[in-house]
């Protein structure tokens, strides 16, 4: 093997693009999303009133409102409270899920605790929250770190538990330190169990952020849309629905994109299998 | 210690290093090693010593605790009695000085080879700039020279455990330990890392114990070939390898060779076929 055919052992093979659309899931896909909107917009024209959101209004909606400052405000607060949170669950979930996964003493101590508040819908200790921490944006992110957070601590836990035992064998052989092990060949060697918690926790976090303005009247994304539904804004309102889905469409898009670009070894048709 | 193990004289008739004899010599001394599973004694009365140039095959059936030896030896498992010693250490836990070969190469997917090979230089806080200059020259000598850059998932099962060698080299151990280092790849290039390792070995010699179940793979690389056997097991038979250092292709068309094969694989084979036929009980 020389250096070139690495290279091209490292990337696969690019489709051109003409092809890739026709072979590809495309076709049926875009079937599907016509069908559906089809649907939709037939249905609220025959049988719902003017207000009800449909999607030839919701694309008339949206050169309006993507200049919104409100809108764009609210979005803006929302995204970056569930970027935040999200950075805080990853890494004290990342910490708390190791020590979990790697130490006995840890997983009986603290299992039961995990999964318990893994289990508790976000809801509930929303109320709390808003007393502890106000009607502010720090309740917003309590419940988005909560919501987050144990997803990250369950997964990279269960990650950390099945490291293959000859990777920590080598460490070991090489007298490798505790800390240097679980950060050198535990959490790499977890990453296929820390990513899937990732996109869960990602998922969580933007429910978690929407409800906390449902409930709080906080401002934000959330707000904007409750607010838009209530004065009969559906197609506005719906606009940050597309928005709230875009961002999780963008955050896996970007997850993916940072594996291929940072992690070549780590190719997930083989984590999969 | 009873088997005629003591008595080592390793012959080398073409080579300077003196035979193996006094007991300042042994890199490593095993004593009354005894390995239990639950009820389940994988071997007892292990005693033997390896001198600090020298080669010692270890045989045996599957199941014979060959591996579990190995892995006491590294300080990896605990033995259940006896005491193993190595540079003036009692071995509870791997010590410096060590360095294993892992039968599935135990390389990290996430490093590349050059990463792999530095591993652990940077465990032993080895400084940069020593590692800087220490991995190129053992990345070259297993001949991995350009592949610095290649992941693992990127190389042949060979070229994989060449990187595994380079590793444990590169810490410069007078113990290396091999755990089956050849049995996952296919039987040339099988062959070809045997006389590579050979080579490197004449290079800088230093005690290995190396594990096999291929007898062919244990005359030629030993000084000595422990037949590992019995349940539980223990060292049956020593066998010193009188055949010349450097071993190489020619080693293998020696009349010798084979003769020493044949007494090997008797000895191994006495009781393997009662071995297959016995049922659990």
């Amino acid at each position: 093997m020389t250096d070139a055919s690495l290279t091209v052992a490292a990337t696969r093979p690019a489709k051109a693009p003409a092809a890739k659309f026709l072979s590809g899931a495309f076709v049926p896909r875009l079937i599907a999303g016509v069908t559906i909107l089809a649907l939709w917009e037939g249905v609220v024209r025959a049988f719902a009133p003017a207000y009800v959101a449909k999607p030839s209004g919701i694309v008339m909606a949206i050169p309006k409102v993507i200049v919104d400052p409100a809108f764009l405000n609210a979005s803006f607060v929302t995204l970056s409270a569930v970027a935040q949170g999200l950075a805080i669950a990853l890494v004290f979930g990342t910490m708390i899920g190791l020590l979990i996964g790697r130490s006995v003493v840890a997983d009986r101590t603290l299992r039961h605790y995990v999964n318990g508040f893994y289990a508790v819908p976000m809801v509930v200790v929303l109320p709390l929250f808003s007393l502890w921490f106000g009607y502010s944006g720090a309740t917003r992110l309590a419940t988005i770190v909560f919501s987050s957070l144990f997803s990250i601590i369950v997964n990279v836990a269960d990650g950390a538990r099945a490291v293959p035992r000859e990777y920590v064998e080598v460490s070991r052989s090489f007298r490798a330190g505790r800390i240097s092990t679980l950060l050198e060949v535990v959490l790499p060697a977890s990453m296929p169990y820390f990513l899937a918690g990732l996109r869960l926790a990602a998922g969580r976090a933007l429910i978690g952020a929407v409800v906390a303005e449902f409930f709080t009247a906080i401002g934000g994304l959330g707000y904007f849309i409750l607010y838009n539904s209530r004065t009969f804004h559906h197609n506005e309102a719906f606009v940050g629905v597309l928005l709230l889905a875009g961002f999780g469409v963008g955050f896996d898009m970007l997850v993916n994109g940072s594996i291929r670009r940072f992690m070549p070894w780590y190719r997930r048709d083989e984590a999969a299998s | 210690m009873t088997e005629p193990m003591l008595s080592t004289d390793v012959q080398r008739p073409e080579t300077t290093v003196p035979p193996v004899t006094s007991q300042a010599d042994a890199r490593i001394r095993v004593n009354g090693l005894v390995k239990r599973y639950g009820t389940l004694e994988v071997f007892r009365g292990i005693d033997f010593e390896v001198g600090a140039r020298e080669i010692v095959t270890i045989v045996g059936p599957s199941g014979c605790g060959k591996t579990t030896l190995l892995r006491c030896l590294n300080g990896l498992i605990a033995a259940d009695e006896g005491e193993i010693w190595s540079n003036g250490t009692r071995v509870t836990e791997p010590i410096a000085g060590m360095a294993m070969v892992f039968q599935h190469f135990g390389l990290f997917p996430w490093k590349t080879v050059y990463d792999n090979v530095s591993y652990g230089l940077r465990m032993a806080g080895v400084p940069a700039a020593e590692i800087a200059r220490r991995v190129p020259h053992f990345v070259n000598l297993v001949g991995l020279k350009g592949f610095e850059q290649a992941y693992p998932y990127q190389m042949s099962g060979g070229m994989q455990q060449r990187c595994g060698l380079a590793r444990a080299l590169a810490v410069e151990p007078n113990v290396l330990l091999m755990d089956e280092p050849f049995a996952a790849v296919d039987a040339q290039t099988r062959e070809i890392l045997q006389f590579e390792l050979m080579r490197i070995w004449e290079e800088r010699p230093t005690a290995m114990v190396f594990v096999t179940h291929s007898i062919e793979e244990a005359v030629l690389m030993g000084d000595r070939v422990f037949v590992l056997k019995g349940r539980p097991s223990s060292i049956k038979e020593t066998i010193t390898i009188d055949l010349p250092h450097p071993r190489t292709r020619e080693t293998l068309r020696e009349a010798r060779f084979a003769e020493l094969r044949e007494q090997v694989w008797s000895t191994l084979m006495s009781e393997a076929r009662e071995a297959e036929f016995k049922l659990e009980t």
